[in-house]
């Protein structure tokens, strides 16, 4: 371990940058897993272990990585402060995320269960579409890319719209509670994952923006 | 990577290359300084010598002569060139000199100490970086209490460390032919002959000559530093992590001693770990065998400012700078019920500290500067 002192390894924002990919993948996987419990009818205890192990994992990467990045501004400098912040800020998104994928868990838990309904081909082919967000949102926080992140952040916006406008009807609607109640919780999880997706992608491309989409329901 | 660089980040660094070089050179002026100075004390004369020693004679007024220099100077790799320095014309004894390293050792941990001092309007880091701060000083004050004892009665750091240099460089008494000796001759010359010119002689060219020495020493430690600091900065960020994680206490150690060796300065390697233990990012336990570490890594300094020295006994007072650290880590730390000693002290201090935090800045005043002004006036 005393030649990591020599080791050519990355170092510094790289290094947490990298990391920080790698617990979006982590955040993915939850999601996928915790959806595929509310949506189809996968026993929840199969995939209970696993979600709150990731989660755990997500949350301990976060304390290291902002352990990691302590020790950055301390023997660097501040000279890139704006930067760091910004990281503390998109690790805090991504572990937010790991969270929300463990409340769909909760509410699959809980008892409810959306398979086998009239809207449960629409919902799955929303989830397949935001879990395919996170894998640009990883790339986009790899490599910054100002045009890809404009379009992104359009998409992004029209989906958290369109779940908002879904949250109000459910909210407004005539249907029993027990149908209604879920999904309005439902959407409100999803429309929070998606707006911390694309937290994460402006965290990333200007370090300290100004208040997001996400901030909003946090 | 993606995050965006601000504008400060964007303005244009040294290459590596030209630092790599400008060290280089700095190491050179270092070593023209050690000799500048070696050879303004010869000018002085044997009387003069005489006069300006006598008071490092007792062992307590060399360890306060140490503690003074090396908190004026902020740096015992600093104090200690000089000491090397003043060993190679024969001012003073290796006897002598080794109290005055010893002090040098516990003067260079005042810098952590006012680092944690800027901590202290948040009581709770202001504790833990206290504690950080003061394990080191802890543990230098009780090695040199164990220590210096034990040199006066029985001579076993300055054995060990003339049985080294007898091997390396040859008996005391002799004459050394450095190589780096006869590398910076020329410069030295030049700063003597340039001061000569101006009509300087005896004692006052001797003075212009000690203080021409020191300022280049001085000046030449703070760019090696602050340019090492820049060239292994991201190595150094490793390292630390590497503590964090899963570093053991050996591990730990050793990575302060390479850090100190590659910055060249255990201020910077300790004061870095005192944001992070006030933090709460290291623990005072993680943080403490790299103070250890960094202790042995300063003593780098003291064996390179003896290569520019002629005589055997320079290089012994750096062995002996070397000999004693590790000694006391031995004492201090790989036994087992002496280890958390320090560390009890430390944490007791800093719970009084928070309490009555002008204890604080009365304990710096009075270890740093007070007492030993104190010794040097009573014992001199």
């Amino acid at each position: 371990m005393v030649m990591s002192f020599f080791s050519k390894r990355e170092t510094g924002l790289d290094h947490i940058v990298s990391r920080a990919v790698g617990m979006l993948g982590d955040a993915r996987h939850s999601f996928d897993l915790a959806t595929l419990a509310l949506l189809t009818n996968t026993d929840t205890a199969a995939v209970e272990a696993d979600i709150r192990d990731t989660d755990q994992r997500i949350n301990h990467m976060e304390q290291q990585l902002r352990s990691e990045l302590v020790v950055h501004v301390t023997v660097q400098g501040s000279s890139d402060i704006g930067s760091v912040l910004g990281m503390i800020l998109l690790l805090k998104k991504i572990e937010r995320i790991g969270d929300q994928a463990t409340n769909v868990l909760d509410l699959a838990e809980s008892g409810v269960r959306l398979a086998g309904e009239t809207d449960t081909e629409a919902m799955l082919a929303e989830r397949g579409l935001i879990s395919t967000m996170f894998g640009e949102a990883a790339d986009l926080l790899a490599e910054r890319n100002d045009e890809r992140t404009e379009e992104f952040a359009t998409r992004v916006l029209a989906v958290v719209a369109e779940h908002q406008a879904k949250i109000e009807s459910y909210l407004h609607s005539d249907r029993p509670g027990r149908e209604v109640v879920p999904r309005a919780i439902y959407y409100r999880y999803l429309k929070r994952i998606v707006a911390n997706l694309l937290g994460i992608v402006r965290t990333a491309a200007g370090p300290l923006p100004a208040t997001q989409e996400d901030d909003k329901d946090d | 990577m993606t995050v965006v660089a601000p504008e400060s980040q964007t303005r244009r660094e040294m290459p590596t290359w030209m630092r790599s070089a400008l060290v280089f050179g700095l190491i050179y002026a270092f070593l023209v300084g050690v000799s500048t100075l070696e050879q303004g004390i010869k000018i002085m004369g044997e009387d003069t010598q005489e006069r300006l020693f006598s008071s490092v004679s007792n062992p307590i007024a060399g360890l306060c002569v140490g503690i003074l220099g090396t908190v004026l100077v902020q740096s015992s790799s600093a104090s200690t060139s000089i000491i090397v320095g003043l060993v190679a014309t024969k001012g003073i004894s290796v006897d002598e000199a080794i109290p005055m390293i010893m002090g040098a050792n516990i003067g260079t941990t005042v810098t952590n100490t006012l680092v944690s001092l800027a901590h202290i309007r948040q009581p709770t880091e202001f504790k833990r970086a206290f504690a950080a701060a003061t394990v080191h000083d802890f543990f230098n004050v009780l090695a040199v209490a164990i220590l210096l004892p034990l040199e006066l009665v029985t001579g076993v750091i300055s054995k060990i460390a003339t049985w080294i240099s007898d091997r390396l460089v040859g008996t005391a008494g002799s004459e050394w032919k450095s190589p780096v000796k006869a590398w910076v001759k020329k410069p030295v010359e030049w700063i003597v002959d340039i001061e000569d010119a101006v009509g300087l002689s005896g004692n006052v060219l001797g003075t212009f000559v000690v203080f021409t020495g020191l300022v280049i020493v001085l000046l030449a430690l703070t760019f090696i530093t602050k340019n090492m600091r820049k060239l292994v900065a991201d190595r150094v960020e490793k390292s630390v992590n590497t503590v964090l994680g899963k570093g053991s206490g050996s591990v730990a150690m050793l990575l302060g001693l390479v850090i100190t060796i590659a910055v060249q300065s255990s201020s910077i390697t300790t004061s870095i770990l005192i944001p992070l233990t006030a933090a709460g990012v290291l623990t005072l336990r993680n943080a403490y065998p790299v103070t250890l570490g960094a202790n042995v890594g300063t003593t780098i300094t003291a064996l390179l400012a003896a290569l520019a020295a002629s005589v055997p006994e320079a290089l012994t007072v750096g062995l002996a700078h070397t000999t004693f650290n590790v000694m006391g880590i031995a004492v201090l730390y790989v036994l087992p019920f002496a280890r958390d000693v320090p560390v009890r002290l430390a944490e007791g201090l800093a719970e009084v500290a928070v309490k009555r935090r002008v204890w604080a800045v009365g304990y710096v005043m009075t270890a740093f500067i007070i007492l030993p002004l104190v010794g040097v006036a009573i014992l001199r």
